[in-house]
Parts: structure tokens; sequence; C-alpha cells
């Protein structure tokens, strides 16, 4: 049975680069009157068991020790140098420290098993290149690697051409510099307006560990359905198996952590978290999909589409007028191939390129970073931004230079902000992104809704949409 | 259209001449010297932050410009059918937005590669195209230039490396392969093709 909370509150503001100072957030969104949260395990009792939260970094090192144990690692010899290969995205995920204990037992099992000295972290970044390092710093990663053995690694770095059977790709040169690889990633969805869910697990040899001509190429030249090949080209390549040694997943679902999952055979891993995924974030995602109408409040520190709540980012819920995982549809409402099709008047090109989510009435900032390019954003939701320092975030960013030129208004504070967001929405339904895990602080008007709609949800997912999902994939249902 | 509003600024105290800077600066503004420092070409820097994001020394910082600077091309002066041509060569729709920074389209990027920039160096310096993310949009640069029939010449730092395969160009082995039918080769190139041959709104 489906209850309603006292909100909870998200992470405080973290000092970074990216955002404005931790001092500059004020009111957070929970505290707005009238808020509640709701808690995905309710709307959907056969969500799994998590190991995290509660925070239990014991639990992590547990099943990371448990997933590795029958891990070949027998051609790994102590002359040999590793590098784990991981992503920054990781160590947003339940404030990164899931992630960070993940990434310190595989060095410590490789170590153990081994007896291999020399193992290094490379990490990557998205489109923010000292965000990493940022992490590396906050949870001492350096310092357990070894000095200098931890570091960030961006796509303009020095490259290394790798040859696919798609022609030359590139990778970051600093990525593949060791003897043998380990993917350690996770099999959190995020983007799947980009990769679709289609070999997700590959994702990162396009992206995290890749140059910029591949980036390029994956994000918007090969194809909305497609993009995930040219990952899936590069892991497939001599120079990948050549320095394969395997792949360690931690496990984020919607409600939390529920496990690490490790695998020789990424396809194999895939397959598994494919499943997973449809089940737990594909009910949710479908539930988004029944908001009528709402305000969004961004209230974390991500740029505008990667804020999220309940496992799913913001840009998730700007593509749920659709069904993001249903490949027949070619285009997302929001992804770079759709974003390229609108012209100058901001009509789409063709009929092919559906409207992001109309539900979404009015876009409150009051927590985001810079460093992603977001003006599709402003330009198609009326976007409030609290506070004139976020206003100069945006206009000092140099992928967000236009940003606030479509803005409907800079407020002085949260209240005024909703205030002006109720004018414009003509809904008290809300939801925001505020990093929550498990659940959602939204207006008790909207976790009615949720509660309402939610067991519809679970079964359409459960007896119709992930027999569909699963056999578009190639993975018997 | 991109609006500079800022620029680098090198802190000579901790610069080491290591040439980092140099070899990732997307408009080629910043030079180590004779004396083994980095300096700024204030007149094309564009404060696109590469550089200060790969100073190992944090000697870079940017700073706000009084008056702000506009890069653009005007495509209108450009041969409207050669634009075109160069375009639909490329597979871009015109009006297809190919930076999501600056928000620069594929028309303007023809109009000055047809104006004489003969590099993505140049055309950054024209429209201010990669000097947002320097990521995302290098492909559909590399591409316009390619289809211009323009011969690449390496940069002299990694600012790129090379066009690579795209939707457009994918070996038929690689389109027809049952395995890949959950990539939807055929019907998104079949998709992205009317849109690209379409006339646009008008």
């Amino acid at each position: 049975m489906s209850k309603i909370y006292p909100p909870q509150p998200p992470l405080p503001p973290r000092e970074s680069i990216y955002g404005v100072k931790p001092e500059y957030i004020g009111k957070r969104a929970y505290q707005l009157p009238g808020m509640v949260f709701v808690k995905i395990k309710d709307l959907f009792p056969d969500m799994p068991e998590v190991i995290w939260p509660p925070p239990n970094t014991k639990a992590i090192r547990e099943a990371t020790v448990k997933a590795l144990e029958s891990i070949d690692m027998s051609y790994i010899k102590p002359e040999h140098s590793v590098n784990i290969l991981a992503s920054h995205h990781g160590f947003t995920l339940l404030g990164g420290e899931p992630y960070a204990e993940m990434l310190k037992t595989i060095r410590d099992v490789v170590e153990e098993r081994t007896k291999c000295r020399d193992i290094r972290l490379r990490a990557g970044v998205g489109l923010r290149f000292r965000e990493t390092e940022e992490y590396i710093r906050k949870f001492k990663l350096d310092e357990y690697f070894g000095s200098g053995k931890a570091i960030g690694i961006t796509p303009i770095d020095p490259g290394i051409p790798i040859e696919t059977e798609i022609g030359t790709l590139y990778g970051i040169r600093a990525a593949y510099d060791a003897d043998w690889i380990i993917h350690a990633h996770n099999s959190d969805v995020r983007e799947v307006h980009f990769h679709r869910h289609v070999d997700r697990a590959v994702k990162p040899f396009g992206m995290s560990y890749a140059r910029i001509e591949t980036r390029s190429a994956y994000h918007h030249n090969l194809g909305p359905r497609g993009a995930n090949f040219i990952a899936r080209a590069i892991f497939e390549s001599p120079l990948v198996k050549r320095k394969w040694a395997f792949a360690c997943f931690l496990l984020p679902t919607p409600v939390g952590i529920v496990g690490v999952d490790a695998d020789r055979d990424l396809y194999r891993l895939d397959e598994r978290i494919t499943r997973l995924n449809l089940k737990t974030y594909g009910k949710v995602m479908h539930l988004l999909g029944k908001i009528d109408e709402a305000i969004a409040i961004l209230d974390f520190m991500c740029p505008v589409p990667y804020v999220f709540a309940g496992g799913v980012i913001f840009a998730n819920f700007c593509c749920a007028n659709i069904d993001l995982f249903d490949l027949d549809k070619p285009f997302p409402p929001y992804t770079w191939y759709t974003e390229a099709y609108y012209d100058e008047n901001e009509k789409p090109l063709s009929p092919e390129i559906p409207p992001p989510n109309p539900a979404i009435k009015a876009i409150v900032i009051n927590y985001v970073w810079k460093g992603y390019p977001s003006v599709f954003w402003s330009k198609h939701f009326p976007t409030i931004i609290v506070g004139e320092h976020h206003k100069e975030l945006f206009d000092n960013d140099p992928q967000n230079i236009e940003f606030t030129k479509y803005i409907k208004a800079v407020t002085p504070d949260l209240d005024s902000a909703i205030k002006l967001a109720y004018e414009i929405a003509k809904t008290d339904k809300i939801i925001v992104f505020d990093g929550a895990a498990g659940g959602f602080n939204v207006s008790k008007s909207l976790a009615e809704l949720l509660i309402k709609e939610a067991t519809k949800a679970s079964k359409e997912v459960d007896e119709e949409l992930i027999h569909k999902w699963l056999r578009q994939r190639g993975i018997k249902p | 259209m991109r609006y500079v509003v800022s620029i680098a600024r090198v802190d000579e105290s901790k610069c080491n001449g290591c040439g980092i800077c140099e070899r990732v600066c997307p408009t080629l503004s910043i030079r180590v010297g004779e004396d083994f420092l980095a300096h700024v070409d204030e007149s094309s820097c564009t404060g696109c932050t590469a550089c200060m994001d790969r100073c190992p020394q944090y000697a870079v910082s940017i700073i706000s410009l009084e008056k702000p600077r506009v890069l653009q091309v005007d495509w209108r002066k450009a041969p409207y059918e050669k634009m075109l041509e160069i375009c639909r060569k490329a597979h871009h729709h015109p009006e297809e937005v190919i930076c999501f920074c600056t928000g620069t389209r594929a028309r303007e990027v023809a109009a000055a590669i047809l104006m004489g920039a003969d590099s993505p160096e140049k055309l950054s310096r024209m429209t201010g195209i990669r000097t947002g993310c320097k990521v995302e949009c290098i492909q559909p640069v590399l591409r316009l230039l390619n289809a211009a029939g323009v011969k690449l010449q390496k940069p002299p730092g990694y600012q790129w490396y090379g066009l690579t395969s795209t939707l457009w160009d994918l070996p038929e082995a690689i389109l027809g392969k049952e395995e890949y039918g959950k990539f939807y080769f055929l019907k998104d190139k079949e998709v992205m093709e009317k849109i690209v041959r379409g006339g646009g709104n008008e």
C-alpha cells in the first residue's frame, strides 16, 4: 500500500567549479509548503531489495568481493599494469561513495589475487573536464591508488587510433596505456535518449574512454537508435580485445543499489542489467509518462538534464511523453539527434520529431551546475532561475551563453520562483529532481496521481511493454 | 552565433611552458613563446576554457571581457546553391543545428567554408563553433569541410585527429547484418535522409 511521507532533504550543496557557491543556495524545494515524499518501493512493491541506502560501505565491499570471486584473473601477472576505467557519472550516484568503494575494492582484489602492483585509476568525464578530479580528491582515490595513479581523463587529451569494423575511431590514450583494462561502470540507465538501452554496458567505450571524434560520431552522426554501436565497435576492436580483463558494475535501481555484478563476458552482463533495468527503471519511466501536468524543480548538483530523483534523470521526464525504450520510435523528444532538427523558429523540420514532454508546464532552477549545453530547455519550457548567481553561472559558461536569453525570469528566492511558476503553469503539481534516492519529493497532488497510476503502470510494463522492449533488443522475454 | 564574453589569462608565475594549452586550443590562440611561457592572443581567444581545464599547473584563468565580441558568418552572403550543395553532400539539412553550445547551423559553416575557411580552426575563429563544449561538433565540421573538397591539414596539437564513419558511410555488411538489426541503421538512415532532403519549414 502506497503511503505519503514527510519530504526528504537532499544532499547539501557541494563546492565545485561547476556550481554556485553553496552559501548561495537558500531554501531547498523539499521545504516548500505542501511537499511530501513518495517511495518507489511502495508504488512498485516488486522492486528488488537494496544494500544502499542506508549508507553501508561494508555491504558494497562485500558485494564487490563476491562478484569478483568467480572472475578469472590468472592472465594478470605481477609485472603487468592494469587500468581500472571509471566514469564521472558513477560518482553522482547516491553521493558517490558506493561507486568509490567499488573502485577501491576492485583495486584491492586485483592486487591480492594477482600480486600486480601497478594498478591505476583512469576516470573519464562528461563535458566538465575537471569534474572527475574533484571526485578523486573528495574520495581520496589518489591516496588510495598511490600518488599519480588516479587521474581524470578527458576527450581532448591525447588520443589513440582504434581500428574497428567501421573504420578508425579514437580513444583516450591514457585509458589504454596499460597491459589490461577493467571496465568499472554502473548500470544506471541515465541517458536512454542516447543509448536507447541497446548494448547499454558498452557505452563508456564510446564516451568516457573516448576522444571527441568518437563522441561526436556517437551523439549525432550515427542515428538516433544506432548511436551506441560506436561504443560496441570500439569494444569489439582488436585493441580492446587484447587488453580486456573484465567488467565490474555497480547496480543502482530506482530504489537504491541492489548489488555488484562482474563478468568477463560483457554481453552476458549486459543482458542481466537490461532485464533488471527494463523491469525497474522501465516502470518508473512509464509512470512518469502518466503525469498530465507538473512544475519541475531542479535542485541538485548536476547540469540541467542530469539532475535526478527516484533513479531517473530530468531528461527522462522530458522524454516521458513517448515510450523511450520503444525502438519503433526513431527520435526521442530530447536528444542531440532531435535538437539538431529544429529550425530557427524552433519548429521541427520533420513531423517525425516529437515535442518535448508537454506535461512539463514550467521549470524552476533552484540549484544546477553548468557544463552541458542546455539551451534546449530554456527555449522549449517556461524556465525560471532562482538567484542572480545562477544566471551569472550560465551567462559565463561557453556551453550556455544564450541560455538565459530565453528564460522567463530570475527571482531572488525559491518562494517567488514557485509563485511565478504557479501562475504560468496553472497547476499545483510539483516534481522535484533533487537527487532523492528511492522516491520523489512531490506536491501532495502529484503524489496522489502517482499512487493512483502506479498499479496500472506496473501491469502494463509486466504484461506488455517489457516483452516488446526485450524482443527489440534481441533478448528472449 | 557565439558571444565571446571572456578570454583566457595566464599566470606567468605558475606556467612552466609545458605546451598542453596550445595543443588543445580550438582556435590556436595560445602559444608558448621563446620565453617558455604561454601567451594568449586576445583577439582570437574565445574563452572556451580548454586551456584552463587541461593546464596541469592551474596557471590559466578566465577573465570577463568588458565588451563582448560576436562570432558569426552571415550565410546569406555566400552563394546559395553552393552552400546548399556542401550541406547536402555532407548529409546535413542547411538549417540543422550542428553545434548545441553556439546554435550554429550547417549553412553558416558551409558559408564560412565558401568564404575561405579551410580548417576547423579557421571555422572556429569565424563562427565560434567548437568553442563551447569542444567535443560534440567536430564530426559535422569535418564532414562539411570534406564535402567541400577541402584537403584537411592536421593541426599542430591534438585538437582533432580525423573524420570517422558516420551513418552515411557505414559499410553494407554492417547495415545488413542481422545481429545489428537492433541498431535500426537502415530505418534511421531513411528517416534522417528524408529530413536532410526536405525543404524545411516556410
